[in-house]
């Protein structure tokens, strides 16, 4: 290969590099609010597997297209190609590459569930594109208060806090403290989710499972069931409330003074009113009864 | 020799080196497919081993453990007619039909036995397939296995009853080998079976 | 053996035992390797659209955010006999189609080693197809736990009765996997003992290379589908305690022994993809396929890596921190001999003579497809990135940009290729590309709004959704829809094309291959004399021939 040649790829890998590392930027857009300290490390992450991808596209794409565009061999021309069956340095390259790419991709995640696993309460705020480097390795520190007993089921979802005997439709956290759950499933698999904390984990019936994060943002945002679960299993959805200290212990001592009634419950609902019209289709597993809480999310109230 | 005679011997010798191909074809296709099915097992096998490790309450109510002694006597019974069926093929190999069908039918006898130990034993059991993840699992492979085993009689009765065909072993004696190579296969998977259910506490 | 030769008549007169005319061959029990093959394929073709109409139904129902078009035990109902369908009677059979076709002309020999088996296994095809297409009309509808039919769900049994959807599909899995274990069986055996003379390992086509690879898989996985399935048959049927956790089982085993199967599963759709793409290009780019051992080896490598990667279906299941940073590391290892393939191609066809021909743009489409796949790919293998994206249409659409970006699109490049081969006729050039066209730009409006759906946190397998999903779905949809008409013009041109497309000859694409070398359509025996390999395979560009002799008369 002659220079010109090489200094036209270098600065096609340039160009490569810097698109990539602008599409990288972008890749934060593409997400809901970092509403967790978990977000901002999970999109960290993805950020840098999209600049990793983006540059490894536009690479092989370009050398596809530029082909395809400029190598056609000519309308009646019946020559073969040159008789080239490899180039081992060439194959080496792009063996050794990849192999160290894996690495770098699988050292960045690692790290990142470690820092995960182990955030504290000194989690980062969330400042769109700051680092997760911020975070301390702390060791967890033990739940302050016990663990809120989140119920799923076919189809709803129960918060019960059990410190002020509260039952709920809606989970509400406290901002900027470690959120300490438990999570048990009355009947099937289930799968807690809130996509603007970027977390997400089963719930195996016959199994109590210990989860905790630490949402960072004042705000209401969705949870939805993520693990398959019959019937109305896409209508099992609910909302996470997170709010200042004081709002917090507030909502809690107004849910805990309020005498429980029968909540909203859109699977609960469908189903009354197809039996009532005859429209059920296929035979269902019955939904089990709305459940009876102090408070009740609303499928009105707006979320990011 | 005439060319009509030549070609015709050298058409034979071709024949038949294409049979021998296509036996070892079949042989090389049945332990590709005996590879394939002793997965099973081993997935079973894994099932039981992490229910075992993992379950709280093994065993089933008021049940202290299996009765090795019988099973024991089948598993010997059962191993022996491997070196049985062994013997039988050696009878054939050489020619001796007659030497062959006497220890095939005492295989079948063997393996008939330990069918019927089988049977004996779930009678007495006080536990059924539903009865927990043990009950579960004990049958599963306990029964899986015995359907194989059956399997393996019905097979070596088939071979007895061609045996009887003139000419059978003309064209090799594939059935025999595979009958007898599945049988082997049977007694391996019941050895493990054995230390497994039987022997690890 | 006489040396008279026969004065041979005009081709298009003779008739040929391989020739299409007799369509009623296809309707027998043919022990004929290629006659199966064409069963095979036009068998899984026909599912293939039967599937897609189910998805037409589901993009329809998925146009709007609540559950307005069919009730929400129909759609549960669509979604999953959409995933089962596509699987069981759409990808295996075909690949299993195009294997034995090719596979047996490929290297010389007459037929495949077990051919009454062969018929066998394909013969069960049609039987658990219509299984699973009479459990739509059972009481209680079709299976509607997901094509992996996770329990505690896919134990429920709402009906009550013991013949229902769930049972009726794991009794057609199972015959699927007996059908594709005696399948297994013999393409193992056939590639391992009956290659012609001469060709030794590096001399076979890639195509086997993968076929070989893909086939190891099945008869080491498909075991413990086959384990897992009993037991979740039992738990249905007799009420035993395996997966069950009212009765002490556990239902994260059931995903062990399911994904220990399916994970591999999807290297045996993928992998005679790839062998189809290391056939095309070197032909269509007129060079040789580089890094052709490098290239066939991978494969293999691919087949053992596949064994120990199946728990990052299963990142958010419960599994253990350990457990989920071994399968990660695993997982993202096998894009090294993937990777290798890829870049492979793309420099098989830089620099050579490109005919951008039907055949060659649905492999260009289906690489470039498939990249993007293996990009998100990669992402999935990374556990923090998986939790936030896992049981999201992040995921939908990663594997159906494989499935259908790159699998459905190499199939059509197959078919495009060898349908001189089969048929003895050419397909008509412009409807091809017309063909591509709308396949290309209907599988990426399809499949690409997916992504951002998942990264919002739009969960698979709904029937409704919140509003903030609309846009990206009415995308999804126009995309799907113009999926379906995508395949008219393929069917028109196959039909048309058979009965009185313009003669194709031996050889129309100047290709090298033992396949090339005999007519078109082959005959009954594939080779009046089994040919002598004295070369590589990928021979272009240098004069070395193929083989010693003349496996074709005149």
């Amino acid at each position: 290969m002659n220079r010109r040649t090489i200094a036209k790829l270098i600065g096609l890998a340039i160009a490569a590099l810097l698109l990539s590392l602008w599409i990288g930027q972008q890749a934060y857009t593409w997400m809901l609010p970092q509403a967790a300290a978990e977000a901002i490390l999970v999109d960290n992450l993805f950020s840098f597997m999209t600049t990793i991808g983006s540059f490894i596209f536009f690479g092989v794409m370009g050398t596809l297209i530029y082909s395809m565009i400029f190598q056609r061999a000519p309308k009646y021309d019946s020559k073969d190609g040159p008789p080239i069956e490899g180039n081992l340095k060439l194959e080496i390259v792009w063996t050794a590459i990849p192999i160290m790419l894996v690495i770098w991709i699988a050292g960045f995640s690692y790290q990142t569930y470690d820092h995960m696993s182990l955030l504290g309460t000194m989690a980062p705020r969330a400042m769109g594109m700051a680092t997760a480097a911020a975070a301390a390795l702390e060791e967890p520190t033990a739940p302050a208060q016990s663990s809120i007993e989140v119920s799923a089921r076919q189809w709803a979802w129960e918060f019960y806090y059990p410190e002020q005997a509260v039952r709920s439709t809606e989970l509400h956290l406290p901002v900027n403290e470690r959120a300490h759950l438990v999570l048990t499933s009355e009947d099937v698999l289930h799968g807690f989710f809130v996509p603007a904390f970027r977390v997400k984990q089963d719930v195996v019936p016959g199994r109590a499972i210990d989860f905790e994060f630490t949402p960072i943002r004042e705000g209401r945002y969705r949870l939805r069931d993520s693990e398959y679960s019959g019937t109305y299993f896409a209508a099992n959805q609910t909302n996470v409330v997170v709010e200042s200290a004081t709002a917090y212990e507030q909502w809690l001592a107004t849910a805990a003074a309020t005498p429980p009634t029968s909540a909203e419950n859109v699977a609960h609902e469908e189903f009354r009113r197809a039996t009532d019209n005859d429209t059920l289709g296929w035979t269902t597993v019955k939904p089990a009864p709305a459940p009876i809480v102090n408070y009740a999310s609303s499928e009105e109230d707006p979320y990011e | 020799m005439s060319t009509a005679n030549l070609d015709s011997t050298l058409e034979a010798q071709v024949a038949h080196g294409a049979e021998h191909e296509e036996e070892d074809h079949r042989m090389f296709g049945f332990i590709v497919f005996l590879l394939s099915e002793s997965v099973i097992f081993f997935s079973f096998f894994v099932g039981y081993i992490v229910y075992k490790t993992n379950v709280t309450d093994w065993y089933p109510a008021g049940f202290e453990g299996l009765e090795v002694r019988e099973p024991f006597i089948n598993t010997v019974v059962l191993v022996s007619s491997s070196f049985v069926i062994y013997i039988a093929e050696r009878y054939l190999h050489k020619e001796n039909l007659w030497g062959f069908r006497i220890f095939w039918l005492l295989t079948m006898l063997m393996g008939s036995y330990f069918l019927f130990g089988q049977a004996v034993e779930w009678m007495g059991l006080p536990f059924g397939f539903t009865d927990g993840l043990f009950g579960g699992t004990f049958y599963l492979l306990t029964g899986f296995h015995g359907l194989h085993v059956l399997t393996g009689v019905l097979l070596q009765g088939i071979m007895l009853g061609r045996s009887f065909r003139p000419n059978n072993y003309a064209g090799g004696e594939y059935g025999v080998n595979a009958t007898s190579i599945f049988w082997h296969f049977v007694d391996v998977i019941w050895i493990i079976l054995f230390l497994l259910i039987y022997i690890w506490r | 053996m006489s040396n008279a030769s026969l004065e041979v008549a005009s081709p298009s007169f003779q008739p040929q035992p391989g020739a299409p005319d007799n369509w009623r061959r296809f309707f027998t029990f043919s022990t004929d390797h290629k006659v199966i093959g064409i069963q095979y394929i036009v068998v899984a073709f026909v599912f293939f659209l039967f599937g897609g109409l189910l998805a037409m139904v589901m993009r329809g129902e998925l146009l709007t955010p609540p559950a307005d078009l069919v009730d929400r035990t129909v759609y549960n109902g669509l979604f999953t006999m959409h995933g089962t369908l596509m699987l069981f009677m759409w990808t295996f059979p075909m690949l299993n189609g195009l294997a034995n076709y090719l596979v047996p002309l490929m290297i010389g020999a007459r037929d495949m080693a077990f051919p009454r088996l062969n018929a066998a296994a394909f013969w069960l095809v049609p039987v658990f197809g219509v299984i699973l297409t009479v459990s739509f009309f059972v009481p209680g509808g079709p299976s509607q736990s997901g094509w992996w039919a996770y329990p505690p769900v896919s134990l429920q049994n709402p009906s009550g009765n013991l013949i229902n959807g769930q049972s009726l599909w794991i009794l057609a899995v199972a015959l699927s996997g007996v059908s594709s274990i005696m399948g297994a069986v013999n393409i193992v055996t056939t590639i391992l003992r009956m290659r012609a003379p001469g060709m030794g390992w590096f001399q076979m086509p890639a195509f086997c290379w993968t076929v070989l690879s893909a086939q190891l898989i099945q008869l080491i996985g498909l075991p413990a589908l086959t384990a897992g399935a009993v037991m979740l048959l039992f738990d249905l049927t007799v009420g035993t305690s395996f997966f069950n956790p009212e009765l002490g089982g556990d239902p994260v085993l059931y995903q062990h022994f399911f994904w220990f199967y399916s994970h591999p599963a999807v290297y045996v759709i993928i992998l005679p993809i790839f062998g189809v793409f290391s056939e095309v290009f070197p032909v269509y780019a007129r060079k040789p396929l580089f890094g052709y051992p490098v290239v066939a080896v991978s494969s293999l490598i691919i087949t053992g890596l596949s064994a120990i990667v199946w728990v990052h279906h299963m990142f958010a299941s419960g599994t253990p921190g350990w457990m989920r940073m071994l399968f990660m590391v695993t997982t993202m290892t096998i894009s090294v001999p993937t990777g290798i393939k890829v870049f492979a191609w793309v420099a098989t066809v830089w620099g050579g003579r490109l005919r951008l021909t039907t055949g060659m743009l649905f492999a260009l489409g289906g690489l470039s497809m498939f990249l993007f796949a293996g990009i998100t790919g990669i992402m999935l293998a990374s556990v923090p990135f998986d939790i936030h994206v896992n049981n999201t249409y992040f995921v939908v659409g990663h594997f159906h940009y494989v499935i259908y970006g790159a699998v459905v699109m190499g199939f059509y490049a197959a078919i495009y290729h060898w349908f001189p081969k089969m048929t003895g006729r050419m397909y008509y050039e412009g409807l091809g590309k017309l063909h591509f066209v709308l396949t290309f730009i209907g599988a990426n409006l399809n499949f690409l709004p997916m992504h951002p759906m998942g990264l919002h946190g739009m969960p698979r397998r709904v029937a409704s959704y919140d509003p903030e999903f609309a846009f990206w779905n009415v995308l999804a949809s126009l995309g799907g829809f113009l999926l379906g008409v995508s395949t008219l013009p393929f069917i028109l041109n196959m039909l048309s094309s058979w009965s009185r497309g313009p003669e194709a000859g031996d050889n129309p694409w100047r290709a090298i291959g033992l396949e090339w070398l005999v007519s078109s359509p082959p005959p009954h025996e594939n080779f009046d004399e089994i040919p002598v390999v004295v070369s590589g395979p990928y021979g272009y560009g240098s004069d070395e021939p193929l083989v010693a002799n003349s496996p074709a008369k005149e």
